[in-house]
């Protein structure tokens, strides 16, 4: 049967749709009616945006000597309890593969534990005055997207012969099976939450200085990245910071990797604190 | 940087942390005159720890065909490159280790291997050595093969990987020395990877953290040496402790070998790490690349070595390599005979210094047949 195809007019967008939101010196956190992890929804439309220059990370070492990512254009909108920023930035390259030699596109959000007039020091934090970060990694993203784990999803050519955890005499799934598969992933077996398949493209961790980094077993934060024409779009979701109000202020502060340039760790692009504010909403 | 001592350069040296000693020092001895490169040590160490997903490209223990056989690819020469050459005036390094020559925002000089440089674990393995019939093909700076030169994690007392990590990942145990990766707390950022110049630090993709040999430490544990050294057809490897040269005992195997005779020789100590496996050196390469590899004790180490058949305590204790499972810590000859015992005092084996020769007849009356010697 033929399928008859038809042509529609292109509509005229209305001039609230191209209209580009306002410029904020601070990150504004304005009320939405639902948060969203979709990047390009509609709520974003009119959220404000700060564009945040970026830094190099030359305080400690291993330092980054040379710049790559120049900024990262941040947006945050608040329902109930929860925050989500949206943070773009510019990136000629998709790095979301992990491998030896490879490091892969990565962003971060970090705000203090507490909020208090005086935020500790803005490399993550210090001692007795930590800091919470979530951290939203390409890879991961992948994985979500229903990337395969296995070593040829790496490298598709990629021979083995056998591994030893799935022999014939392993029921596949088995309580005997993973135990021995868990024998040859040593951080699996300690618990080591990088190890994949992971189920969320973000991490929830805390801080108290450069190094300091560890798992933030109560976080809740989740997200959602996708590439765009420029680079990425990144909706990191978590809990409103404890003691943020329309009248009372706090810091954020973000940081991005670039696979390309080899970054990871302390190898970084970031910011300093930004004021953070939490506007009422009009309704 | 702290300041540190570094017995293997005869001086001070600048390293990331202060000078800590762990309580004992894990070692080891590697003849390489006796390396066949059979890789059976390479399948040893695979079969036992990595045969897990992500872990397929990686080789704790690897063999290479020197000069030009390689694990990753260059490992050597890339470094060797970037450090430049540096003089040693006697038994003192003048040139500057991978510490002192860091650049700006770094902690060592490194670099950072492609996947790519995994991709051939032993270039040059069972090229012809010799001229072929019409000519070779290329002409390279040294003949195709010197000699074969296993290698594991040489678990240094000043460790570059250590040094490397922003989060304090990786540590060396105080009772024995081990250099191992938290495997915890490790978050994958190949730092250590990029700062081991022996590139013995490898990255998990499926785990996301970075793996090492950990020198079988549940074996050593046990007081037995690792799977790569029993497991080694040509008995090339002995482990145990070694000490500091001032502290050095001439019943302790390691250190005979080590600071009394001084035929087992660091791999490029100018490095900075004083590495803890020791090499006695290959006889039959040219000095200028010898002394590249283990330093300017090499020539007189393989003098050493060439006369041990004149020197019966050292033609003793070369007896020793490969004969029993267990960690030896002293050892002892008597006559024709040497042995070795753990800290205990317990004997754990004892040999012949020479196999007693028996000839037998061709026929044997007892089963009636005619024997055959296979070549």
């Amino acid at each position: 049967m033929r399928r008859r195809h038809f042509v529609f007019p292109i509509l005229i967008l209305s001039a609230a749709c191209s209209r580009a939101p306002r410029v904020a010196n601070d990150v504004e956190i304005v009320p939405a009616a639902k948060l969203t992890l979709d990047p390009n929804d509609a709520v974003w439309r009119d959220a404000p945006v700060h564009a945040a220059k970026l830094l190099l990370q030359d305080l400690v070492e291993p330092r980054l000597m040379k710049p790559s990512t120049a900024e990262v254009r941040v947006q945050a909108v608040a329902s109930g309890n929860e925050v989500a920023f949206r943070l773009h930035w510019m990136d000629a390259t998709r790095d979301d593969q992990s491998s030896p030699g490879r490091m892969v596109d990565s962003c971060a959000v970090q705000l203090p534990q507490k909020t208090e007039k005086d935020a500790p020091a803005p490399q993550m934090g210090e001692a007795a005055r930590g800091v919470e970060i979530t951290m939203w990694r390409a890879d991961w993203q992948a994985y979500v997207n229903g990337r395969g784990d296995t070593i040829r999803d790496v490298y598709p050519n990629a021979a083995v012969d056998h591994y030893p955890f799935e022999a014939q005499s392993l029921a596949p799934g088995s309580t005997v099976q993973s135990e021995m598969a868990k024998r040859y992933a040593p951080a699996a077996a300690v618990g080591n939450r990088r190890v994949g398949p992971r189920k969320s493209p973000v991490e929830d961790l805390l801080a108290s200085g450069p190094g300091s980094l560890s798992p933030n077993a109560a976080g809740t934060s989740t997200g959602r990245g996708e590439r765009t024409k420029e680079g990425w779009a990144v909706v990191i979701q978590r809990r409103l910071p404890d003691g943020l109000s329309p009248k009372v202020r706090s810091q954020v502060a973000f940081a991005v990797w670039e696979g390309s340039q080899q970054e990871a760790g302390a190898r970084k692009m970031r910011t300093g604190w930004i004021p953070l504010s939490l506007k009422e909403s009009s309704k | 940087m702290a300041r540190v001592f570094n017995w293997q350069l005869g001086r001070e040296m600048s390293y990331w942390y202060p000078e800590s000693r762990p309580q004992k020092q894990f070692a080891a001895v590697f003849d390489t005159n006796k390396c066949i490169a059979c890789q059976t040590c390479t399948l040893a160490c695979k079969t036992t720890w990595t045969s897990g997903k992500g872990q397929e490209y990686m080789l704790w223990n690897n063999v290479e065909s020197k000069p030009y056989g390689s694990y990753p690819q260059a490992w050597d020469l890339k470094l060797l490159d970037m450090l430049e050459a540096g003089k040693w005036n006697g038994n003192v390094y003048e040139g500057k280790t991978i510490f002192e020559s860091a650049p700006a925002g770094e902690r060592v000089m490194g670099w950072r291997p492609e996947d790519q440089d995994y991709s051939y674990p032993n270039v040059g393995e069972d090229d012809c050595a010799g001229q072929v019939d019409h000519g070779a093909l290329m002409s390279l700076p040294h003949m195709q093969w010197f000699f074969y030169l296993a290698r594991i994690c040489n678990h240094c007392s000043n460790p570059a990987c250590l040094a490397s990590c922003p989060r304090g990942s990786i540590y060396k145990r105080q009772e024995d020395g081990i250099v191992l990766v938290d495997q915890s707390r490790c978050r994958g950022y190949q730092e250590c990877v990029r700062g081991c110049p022996y590139k013995k630090v490898f990255f998990n993709p499926m785990t996301g953290t970075s793996e090492k040999c950990i020198a079988c430490y549940p074996k050593m544990e046990q007081g037995m040496q690792p799977q790569c050294f029993v497991n080694c057809i040509g008995k090339i490897r002995m482990a145990g402790y070694i000490n500091r040269p001032e502290k050095a005992r001439g019943d302790n195997p390691i250190d005979y070998l080590v600071h009394v005779k001084k035929i087992a020789l660091p791999l490029f100590p100018q490095y900075g790490l004083e590495p803890n496996v020791y090499y006695i050196p290959p006889v039959n390469v040219p000095s200028s690349f010898r002394q590249q590899l283990f330093g300017p004790g090499a020539d007189a180490a393989v003098a050493a070595y060439r006369n041990a058949k004149n020197d019966p305590d050292l033609a003793a204790l070369l007896c020793l390599f490969g004969c029993t499972e267990s960690m030896m810590t002293h050892w002892n000859r008597q006559g024709d005979w040497v042995s070795a015992s753990d800290d205990q005092g317990k004997q754990l084996v004892k040999v012949p210094v020479k196999e007693p020769v028996v000839i037998r007849p061709a026929f044997d009356p007892k089963q009636q047949l005619v024997r055959i010697n296979c070549p």
